[in-house]
């Protein structure tokens, strides 16, 4: 009766709750590097320095702009090594999460093919 | 259809239930143990060049398979698609049911998990209790199972867990209302109980729900802070911090919902939280703070990931000490707000910033035209009264709020934030509540502590219950002591032996400093009795008395006998001379403010609810008077000038008047009895136009007391002679007076008009005059004792006699 109850909860819910995690995990790091904000914001000023306004002469105006400019460069500059670097992240995320799907229908199977590796003898060494 | 009480003990279901139970704990580590140990050994015949590694390794797999099993299903066994018990009963119960179940091994069962536990410390259904209540017949069966499906039924809950077995085993047993009445439950509380130990359930699961916040990008175009830092408490990163919040009144979450679509509108972006203190608006400030940091929630994109920043106005005013300072400051601190983009500020109880004071300052002529222009998003919170107080100041400023009414919690919604609260209170008090200490903490606060709104008052009194906590479980008991302790009221009902024997025999204490004026002792010992025993309507005043009769006949000393006796001291009597009060706009003294006025009525009955309050001489006060004192004789309650309710619910109200005492007389020496007369008396007085009829009707007795007979004053010297030896007692002087000496002073003493009180003067004059004469001139040393005799007697009150007796 285990073995069938099991075998029965491996290949279905099982197998769903695996996809559920692997889904679940990516989704955290998907928020945790907030890709979408990045995107949304890549060009506004970082921490809002020197965003606000500045009425005044011409050189003052024109100072607050410079500053202005600065600061989105440099807002755009690190969310694009953030966006780079959690983009890479997901994506080995989510390599190795089809990985241990597949590696989950193809575990219970492993005794089997055990059996079959010690009855050839195989020794990956020793044939090399 | 499946019969829903059928029982398969051979059921898939049930059969995963039972191997659940056999794996959990050590043996699932053990299968994670092993697998590694497998794989290892295998690994390392592999490495050595040993082929049966491969098989070795892979049998790892499945030890790991049966725990990925155990962790993934068996630990909690999803509900069944039938409808049958073993597809609705939780695993853990299911899996320690034999074939052939007996209620008993229910309940052993019940005892063993942890839902069951729950009813055990929380309601007192103990896995000893349910194990005697449970039969050990097989046939009882179906009918546990049925009253299982009703309880799940009720409670809306959707298996049966062992909480909703624990409340079927109950009702199973005959006469079990009576009971659980004898641990203060009904039905209906069993019910909560399933629901309250499910929503702790569904609370903790969903808090363990990986939550979405908006990642390390979230804040990163936004301002930086540092001034807000330093002079607010940032709300959202409290709550970020992994707090339990739940919100689940329906007028918090609506009032979230309003805060929402006020700053999601275009409209004047601030929104003012109105209600009593208490009431929960700093919760639903918090609430909307979570909901703000909740990737998930449909939100617009103005308002996702905004901060709430609680400011501090004691910090302010602190920094900024100098004149124009702290204008400057909270300017720059809401300029900081303003440029940042992701702030809403909250101003909690507004009011500090809006009127001069200790530790508030008018800063209307700042934030006023911040708020009008409405680009800064705020959050004003403050009580009714504050509000119209502003709105009286500044009606402009109030035109230009979005107000949103925070009403105070009902019972249930009460129970439930309680319920909620103890997540976090439970942990922090290290003490448990049962559900008993709820429901009392909710009755008692409602009636003593008007302070503050609910929830937040049964809150309070739920917190300082747990400083009375027997061995760290708070129960019903605590929660009256706490209320007894802090309000100086009685609640429990009397049980230990000897309040009981003092209740019993009240009259014969009253007696030992009251003599004759049986009637009025029985009343008002009767009254106190129902008190003490819970069968009084408790809207009501413990007693309310009028007494009739004569001066000097032992009205008020009634009072203060019943204040010694029952409240514990003289001290507890609160006396109001009512010819004080013969104008109409005496009125205003009588219920004036406590801040201005500490000796109004309702400033004293504020700070000593438990007392006695005697109204004397009532017929000399105004009408205006007598008809504010109405509702507190009918009700219990009076409204002082600030219309704050304050309870008479535990005070014994005595008014005693001379109306009548010549009549009284008349029909005392025409030879009738009280009883006889009583009812005319009234009747006189009503038609006399003394007292209104709807005045005398508010009363539950009116007493009619006899003056005091000859016989009744020799009574009256020993009592006072009492007194003088208990004065002299801390010398060791003791004084004793021979019988025809004390008829001597009553001879003297008596006066049919004036009762017992022209006796102190004369017991002053030939007793305590003629000790201390005798002490002065050494006759009476320390540890000496004076027999008083006639003749001393009539020598002190400059009578002649013949007698020539000594001193001793």
């Amino acid at each position: 009766m285990a073995i069938v109850g099991i075998l029965l909860w491996w290949y279905t819910d099982g197998w769903k709750q695996t996809l559920r995690s692997s889904g679940a995990r990516l989704r955290s790091l998907l928020d945790y590097f907030s890709i979408d904000i990045l995107l949304r914001t890549l060009f506004s000023p970082f921490r809002q320095i020197a965003a606000s306004g500045v009425d005044g002469p011409i050189g003052l105006k024109l100072r607050a702009f410079g500053d202005r400019l600065v600061s989105r460069l440099v807002g755009a500059v690190v969310r694009t090594i953030v966006m780079l670097v959690g983009i890479t992240t997901i994506l080995l995320m989510f390599v190795w999460s089809v990985i241990s799907a597949v590696l989950w229908g193809i575990l219970p199977l492993l005794p089997i093919i055990g059996l079959i590796l010690m009855l050839i003898g195989w020794i990956p060494w020793k044939i090399l | 259809m499946e019969d829903p009480i059928a029982y398969n003990y051979h059921s898939v279901r049930a059969g995963k239930a039972r191997l659940a139970v056999h794996l959990q704990g050590m043996p699932v580590q053990l299968l994670v143990v092993t697998a590694w140990m497998l794989v290892v050994l295998g690994a390392l015949l592999v490495v050595s060049g040993m082929a049966l590694g491969w098989l070795v390794g892979s049998l790892g797999v499945l030890p790991w398979m049966f725990a990925q099993w155990y962790r993934g299903e068996l630990r909690h066994l999803p509900t069944g698609k039938g409808s049958s018990v073993d597809d609705l009963m939780s695993g853990d119960v299911l899996g320690q049911l034999p074939a052939k179940p007996t209620p008993q091994d229910v309940a052993k069962a019940v005892g063993n998990v942890t839902s069951g536990q729950f009813m055990g410390v929380r309601f007192g259904l103990t896995p000893t209790l349910l194990g005697h209540l449970a039969s050990s017949d097989p046939n009882d069966m179906p009918a546990l199972w049925r009253e299982a499906e009703a309880v799940r039924d009720q409670a809306g809950v959707p298996h049966y867990s062992g909480s909703v077995l624990a409340a079927a085993l109950v009702r199973t047993t005959p006469g079990y209302k009576q009971l659980i009445a004898q641990i203060h439950l009904d039905d209906g509380d069993m019910i909560e109980g399933v629901r309250w130990q499910q929503h702790v359930r569904d609370i903790i699961t969903n808090f363990s729900k990986p939550r979405r916040t908006g990642g390390i990008a979230r804040d990163w175009s936004f301002g930086y802070i540092p001034l807000l830092s330093r002079f607010g408490q940032n709300i959202s990163q409290q709550i970020q911090g992994g707090d339990i919040l739940a919100v689940d009144v329906a007028s918090h979450i609506e009032a979230v919902a309003q805060l929402t679509q006020t700053f999601a509108n275009n409209g004047r972006q601030n929104a003012a939280l109105v209600g009593p203190s208490g009431a929960g608006k700093t919760t639903i400030i918090h609430a909307f703070a979570q909901q703000l940091l909740d990737a998930d929630a449909k939100l617009p994109d103005s308002l996702k990931f905004r901060q709430v920043f609680i400011l501090d106005s004691s910090a302010l005013i602190a920094s900024a000490p100098g004149r124009g300072e702290l204008e400057e400051l909270i300017m720059r601190v809401l300029g900081e707000a303003y440029h940042a983009k992701n702030i809403i500020v909250c101003l909690d109880n507004a009011q500090l910033f809006f009127e001069e004071g200790i530790g508030s300052v008018n800063l209307t002529n700042v934030i006023q035209p911040i708020i009008e222009a409405g680009n800064l998003r705020m959050i004003l919170s403050m009580d009714e009264q504050r509000y119209l107080e502003i709105a009286d100041k500044n009606p402009s400023l109030v035109n230009s709020l979005n107000r949103i009414s925070v009403a105070p919690a009902t019972q249930a919604e009460t129970m439930l934030v309680m319920q909620e609260k103890l997540l976090r209170v439970e942990p922090q008090q290290n003490a448990l509540y049962t559900y008993q200490a709820l429901k009392e903490a909710y009755r008692l606060s409602e009636r003593y502590m008007h302070d503050i709104a609910q929830p937040g008052r049964s809150i309070k009194l739920l917190e300082s219950a747990a400083n009375y906590s027997e061995n760290r479980l708070v129960t019903m008991n605590s929660v009256q002591l706490a209320i007894e302790k802090t309000m100086d009221v009685k609640v429990s009902v009397a049980s230990e032996g000897a309040d009981r024997e003092k209740l019993l025999n009240l009259e014969k204490t009253i007696h030992e400093r009251m003599i004759n004026q049986k009637r009025a002792v029985q009343v008002v010992s009767d009254a106190l009795r129902r008190a003490r025993t819970g069968v009084r309507n408790e809207n009501r005043p413990i007693g309310t008395f009028l007494f009739l009769g004569p001066t000097g006949v032992g009205k008020t000393e009634l009072a203060k006998a019943l204040a010694d006796v029952y409240f514990g001291g003289e001290g507890k009597m609160i006396r109001l001379d009512l010819n004080e009060f013969v104008r109409p706009d005496d009125v205003a003294r009588l219920i004036a403010d406590g801040a201005r006025n500490a000796g109004s009525l309702t400033a004293q009955v504020m700070k000593q609810p438990f007392s006695v309050v005697l109204l004397d001489e009532i017929e000399k006060a105004a009408p205006e008077v007598l008809s504010t004192l109405l509702q507190m004789l009918d009700e219990g309650i009076l409204r002082d000038e600030k219309n704050r309710e304050v309870s008479f619910r535990d005070a014994i109200i005595v008014a005693t008047s001379n109306a009548g005492a010549d009549r009284i007389r008349e029909y005392i020496e025409r030879g009738y009895d009280v009883g006889q007369f009583e009812a005319q008396i009234t009747d006189e007085l009503i038609s006399s136009g003394q007292f209104r009829p709807e005045f005398l009707n508010r009363f539950d007795e009116i007493v009619v007391f006899t003056p005091l007979t000859k016989e009744d004053l020799l009574k009256v010297v020993d009592i006072m002679i009492a007194g003088v030896n208990k004065t002299l007692a801390p010398q060791h002087i003791a004084v004793e007076v021979e019988p025809e000496a004390k008829q001597v002073l009553v001879d003297k003493g008596y006066d049919p008009r004036l009762g017992a009180r022209p006796m102190r003067r004369i017991v002053q004059k030939a007793v305590e005059n003629t000790i201390a004469k005798a002490m002065l001139a050494g006759i009476l040393d320390n540890g000496g004792k004076l027999v008083l005799k006639k003749i001393h007697i009539n020598l002190a009150l400059g009578i002649a006699d013949d007698a020539s007796d000594e001193s001793e």
